[in-house]
């Protein structure tokens, strides 16, 4: 916004340029004018009032309109934090009800069968705990902490990422595929931080492996865009209804159909920390019933 | 055998009795203390021969502690638990002179396995490789302050993660490095791919050392558990 400043001085560049031009022309007539000092004090008062008023005027304005969206960001903020508070209580809930529960078995078992069903009951569940601590505890720390900047071989990345795809149960009922362009060239390489990458494609493919049923289709693919690298991953699974998809990047938000699913809530949160940490952007597309794609985008320079 | 003698000091009850009973049942004599101040004074009339030192506690933290005890010229080793996982935080903990780390929530067998491995290689009265300002292997050498890598005095190119990964190695020699372990101290995460990440980095640092896997001079992997760094460590200058 400095140039605005710029246009203060066009008065005086036309002033200026008028100067110049009367000079060439050779006649240069010039003017007196006479006025009591009286009146002159009351219109230099009235003149540097006027300029006053209007430089308040136009900073008060300013200043309003930077209140109404700061007082806007703090009541969005206040909301984002209510409803992350209200959802982190109710994912601490279960797991504490459970634990509570099998405490109780504990205590009151006789058989030995019964005393380790109960205590692998507790180990899972404060399994389930340490994982969203844990998840959270990366949430916190990828918006500071530094991260590399090494050149990565997104081919090499993304049929790793395949690999592992490949090695969960699921893999072996749906048609899993990745596709990479070879012509006219392969695809640029990136900049980031290689492992945290990993991370976020596997995400994506361990979400659509998890939501699809035997016989879908998942699709990982990658291309290039302008200036831009995309990378894909689509699937025929269950799609998530229209009002559920805004909400999907937040942290802990967990879909209707997602209940019962096991999982933080934290893994698409995550996958978009990752990607706005490298300059990059996230979309989702679903359409309830048919499938869903989730979008990368990643610059290449 | 006399069994070693443990400083716990964490200002939670529910941890310090909970792994109490739990170091003196693996064979460790232990007491606890449960502020900086309470630490600093029984390791002066205790002499222990290991602390497991919690950081964030009232009056004094335990980052306070380690710097006065080192300071004063005390190299009794110190195991650091850090509640933060930032990186920054791991990599203060080794420059401020703690022996080891482990990150909270852990599990308490890998506390016993820390301890061990620290006791190993203890050398009383000397200053640990994790204070040392260059480390030093054969023809290999790595200058901490700058994090730079050398062999036979050429600079190898390596990615921050790959001196992170040595840095941690060539600090905790001839010890078996779990990929779990290597996970939690250098990547402060644990990653769904994680074993095959650590992996990656293992690779990485292989052949920037010319290193054979089936005949390495330095890491060596240990089949189904991790790597382990095999040459002799010295502190450089």
């Amino acid at each position: 916004m400095r140039w605005r400043f710029l246009l203060a001085l066009l008065p005086f560049v036309l002033g200026l340029f008028a100067s110049v031009l009367i000079h060439f022309l050779g006649t240069s007539p010039v003017f007196f004018a006479r006025a009591d000092a009286a009146a002159l004090a009351v219109l230099a008062g009235a003149f540097l009032s006027s300029l006053l008023a209007a430089g308040l005027g136009v900073s008060g304005l300013l200043e309003r309109v930077r209140r109404t969206s700061l007082a806007q960001a703090q009541t969005q903020a206040a909301a984002d934090r209510r409803r992350f508070l209200q959802r982190l209580d109710h994912e601490l809930k279960n797991p504490l009800t459970a634990l509570r529960a099998a405490l109780a078995n504990l205590a009151e078992a006789s058989a030995e069968e019964d005393r380790c069903k109960a205590l692998r009951d507790m180990e899972g569940q404060i399994q389930r705990l340490s994982r969203l601590v844990s998840d959270l505890r990366k949430l916190a720390e990828l918006e500071t902490r530094p991260i590399e900047h090494t050149p990565i071989d997104l081919n090499g990345l993304l049929e790793e990422a395949l690999a592992l795809a490949r090695e969960r149960p699921e893999a072996a009922d749906r048609h899993l595929t990745l596709t990479l362009p070879r012509a006219p060239w392969p695809l640029p390489a990136i900049t980031g931080d290689r492992d945290l990458l990993l991370l976020a494609v596997h995400n994506l493919l361990d979400n659509a492996l998890k939501f699809t049923r035997p016989g879908d289709t998942v699709e990982l693919r990658a291309f290039e865009d302008g200036t831009t690298v995309v990378v894909e991953v689509a699937d025929t699974g269950p799609g998530i209804p229209e009002e559920e998809v805004p909400h999907v990047w937040e942290e802990l938000y967990r879909g209707q159909g997602a209940r019962g699913t096991p999982g933080s809530g934290l893994g698409l949160a995550l996958v978009r920390a990752i990607v706005l940490r490298h300059g990059g952007q996230v979309s989702l597309r679903s359409r309830f019933g048919q499938g869903t794609v989730v979008t990368l985008r990643f610059p290449t320079r | 055998m006399t069994r070693p003698r443990i400083l716990l000091v964490d200002d939670d009850v529910a941890i310090t009795e909970n792994l109490a009973s739990f170091l003196q049942r693996a064979g460790f004599d232990v007491t606890v203390a449960a502020d900086g101040e309470a630490a600093l004074r029984e390791i002066a009339c205790l002499r222990p021969d290991l602390v497991i030192l919690d950081v964030l506690m009232p009056r004094l933290d335990g980052r306070e502690v380690l710097r006065r005890l080192r300071q004063a010229g005390d190299w009794t080793p110190v195991l650091l638990l850090t509640q933060v996982g930032e990186s920054t935080e791991r990599a203060m903990a080794l420059d401020e002179g703690a022996d080891d780390y482990l990150n909270k929530p852990f599990d308490p067998y890998e506390l016993v396995a820390r301890i061990r491995a620290i006791l190993r290689r203890a050398r009383p009265g000397q200053p640990p490789l994790t204070v040392a300002r260059a480390l030093v292997s054969g023809f290999l050498r790595l200058d901490r302050l700058s994090r730079r890598v050398y062999l036979e005095g050429r600079e190898l190119m390596l990615t921050p993660k790959a001196v992170a990964l040595l840095e941690y190695m060539m600090t905790h020699p001839d010890e078996l490095l779990t990929r779990e372990r290597l996970l939690d101290a250098v990547w402060g995460w644990e990653y769904p791919a994680g074993t095959r990440t650590v992996d990656t980095r293992i690779a990485e640092l292989r052949r920037a050392l010319g290193d054979d896997a089936a005949q390495p001079r330095y890491i060596e992997t240990v089949p189904g558990q991790g790597y382990r760094f095999i040459a002799p460590v010295e502190t450089g200058p």
